[in-house]
């Protein structure tokens, strides 16, 4: 099963995208990061959609894009299946010719369209417009249209954007079922961390044009290797540091104790583990409960701290809560205190990359 | 009353045969340059106002410069006439340029702008569906404008009819060879001949929006 390989510099008037980015040929790659930091781009770079000024694209033994030696296939030669974020149906072809629009010659037009119909469900739609399409037919027909034209590589920009949240579950669930033995690298671009914990397998963090963290989804999301990264995959309680003292990092909200390896230099972040923090009546960090959510499981509790940053924890249905409004103070165990950089210096990518693989 | 034959025996025949050249060539051309226009192609600032210039610019100063560069002394009309030994200006040709460079600009733009309106994505999504650019173009890109190129046409074909600066110049207005309907009434207001020129100018009017319903209902097609 081909891998695929890019090595890319990209430069608009306010942006600039330079990265090594390896995607294996199974399981499902997600690109998380904030808007503007170039996932949408680099989909269309894969593609060939955008010209990089430097770089090398390589699926298996073929390349697709060398700038040193002129080598730029155009997109219809990379056999890219690429599902655009508002879908791009054709709107005046059928259901049913949308999805043939792709199909190779020598393949059997009819056979190949009612099996994907009724892949995805979408054999009583086969004559309609898109026009006459749900959100979530369209987005069906999307992925029947890429799957169709037997691609090498699916990319996918935000597919499940434009879905109401109530039948985004369903979606995935099918996208996953009609992509697990593709057999092909899958990159999916999103915003969604419901979409990347539900579908993908591996996660890469872009911010600023770069990637930051490339890994196993568990991986990835138990150590996202530095503040920045922390964020864009939702941790909550990331808190700037101002001072270490011996192991105790200050700040205008407070003071934590953390386990900190002597030989590290101090970093400037720690992140605050939602999961341990209980209430005591001794020591701990001063808060002011704002909100409480029973969430099922478990109790959600808003609190803001001294400088009025915001602090997330959750405590066990069998645990006393405090009153929304009441004061009160935190036991923070050691391991639900990890620290981090602001940034790390280099990019943590456990897949190898091209350029020294 | 002066029949309408007699006011202009040729002269609707010859608009109608400039009009009918000038909508293939629009067909072909301006359908093509409107597509081009849309796509980031190398010198596409460069075309666009070389294409967009009847627009803004007087359209007899335009047929003065034609008229320089395609006469018998001018750089293009110059090589015509050692090469092929033809003669552009005064002849049939000549009106068919003079609209054509006219209502291209009103044919092209609004399909460019069509495509970059609606139909850029599509244009995409057909690359990477393993198509090329002229398939794409006949496809989805056709099709999916179809309403802006009939308006381009209209508006083209329209102002073709209507052409008077860039035709005297290049055509000659020469009575019974080059005298097109708008000609014809600009030259029997000259002659004081009001009753032809208002019987022309209401069948220039008659046959502008005969095109125009034509054209429309097509575009609903």
């Amino acid at each position: 099963m081909p891998d695929l390989q890019a090595t890319l510099s990209f430069a608009r008037k306010d942006f600039a995208l330079d990265l090594d980015i390896g995607i294996p040929a199974d399981g499902i790659t997600a690109l998380l990061g904030p808007s503007g930091c170039g996932k949408s781009t680099l989909l269309r770079l894969l593609a060939g959609l955008e010209t990089p000024h430097q770089g090398h694209i390589r699926h298996g033994d073929r390349i697709w894009l060398d700038r040193a030696m002129d080598i730029n296939l155009a997109p219809r030669h990379r056999r890219v299946g690429f599902m655009f974020q508002d879908y791009a149906l054709f709107p005046h072809l059928s259901v049913a010719r949308n999805i043939a629009f792709g199909l190779r010659r020598g393949v059997d037009k009819a056979a190949c369209v009612r099996f994907w119909l009724d892949r995805l469900s979408l054999r009583p739609l086969a004559e309609r417009k898109p026009s006459a399409l749900s959100g979530g037919q369209r987005q069906r027909v999307a992925l029947a249209r890429a799957l169709a034209a037997e691609p090498q590589v699916l990319l996918l920009d935000e597919p499940f954007s434009a879905v109401d949240f109530s039948l985004r579950q369903e979606l995935r669930l099918m996208f996953q079922e009609a992509v697990a033995d593709a057999g092909i690298p899958v990159v999916l671009v999103t915003h969604d961390l419901e979409d990347v914990r539900q579908v993908a397998d591996r996660v890469g963090v872009m911010i600023d044009g770069q990637l930051r963290r490339l890994g196993p989804a568990e991986d990835v999301f138990a150590r996202p290797g530095d503040a920045e990264v922390a964020r864009v995959l939702g941790w909550p309680n990331t808190l700037a540091v101002q001072a270490w003292e011996r192991d105790t990092a200050r700040g205008a909200w407070g003071q934590v104790a953390a386990s900190l390896d002597p030989l590290m230099r101090p970093p400037e972040v720690i992140a605050i583990h939602p999961d341990g923090p209980t209430p005591t009546s001794g020591q701990g960090l001063p808060v002011e409960v704002t909100r409480v959510t029973d969430m099922g499981g478990y109790h959600a509790l808003l609190c803001r701290l001294a400088d009025r940053s915001p602090l997330r924890i959750h405590l066990p249905k069998s645990s006393p809560v405090p009153r929304p409004g009441s004061s009160a103070r935190l036991a923070i165990p050691r391991e639900c205190v990890i620290p981090l950089r602001e940034r790390s210096t280099a990019p943590n990518l456990t897949y190898p990359n091209p350029r020294h693989a | 009353m002066t029949s309408l034959v007699a006011c202009a025996p040729a002269s609707l025949a010859l608009s109608l045969q400039v009009a009918g050249v000038v909508l293939l060539l629009f067909l072909v051309c301006g359908i093509a340059l409107g597509y081009l226009l849309s796509q980031p192609i190398p010198l596409r600032g460069l075309l666009d106002a070389i294409i967009s210039l009847p627009l803004v610019f007087p359209p007899i100063a335009i047929g003065f410069f034609l008229l320089m560069a395609f006469g018998r002394h001018g750089a293009i009309g110059g090589w015509l006439h050692q090469t092929l030994d033809w003669e552009l200006v005064f002849s049939f040709q000549a009106l068919v340029l003079a609209s054509f460079v006219a209502g291209l600009p009103l044919v092209a733009k609004p399909i460019q702008s069509a495509i970059e309106g609606s139909a850029r994505d599509l244009i995409e999504a057909a690359y990477t569906l393993g198509k090329g650019r002229m398939e794409t173009l006949i496809l989805v890109v056709i099709p999916v404008v179809r309403r802006s190129i009939v308006a381009g046409l209209t508006l083209g074909v329209g102002r073709s009819f209507g052409e008077v600066g860039i035709t005297l110049m290049l055509g000659g207005n020469i009575i019974g060879s080059t005298e097109t309907l708008s000609l014809a009434i600009y030259n029997r207001v000259l002659d004081g001949d009001f009753d032809c020129a208002a019987k022309l100018s209401m069948l220039l009017g008659l046959v502008s929006l005969g095109l125009f319903f034509l054209l429309r209902r097509l575009g609903r097609l």
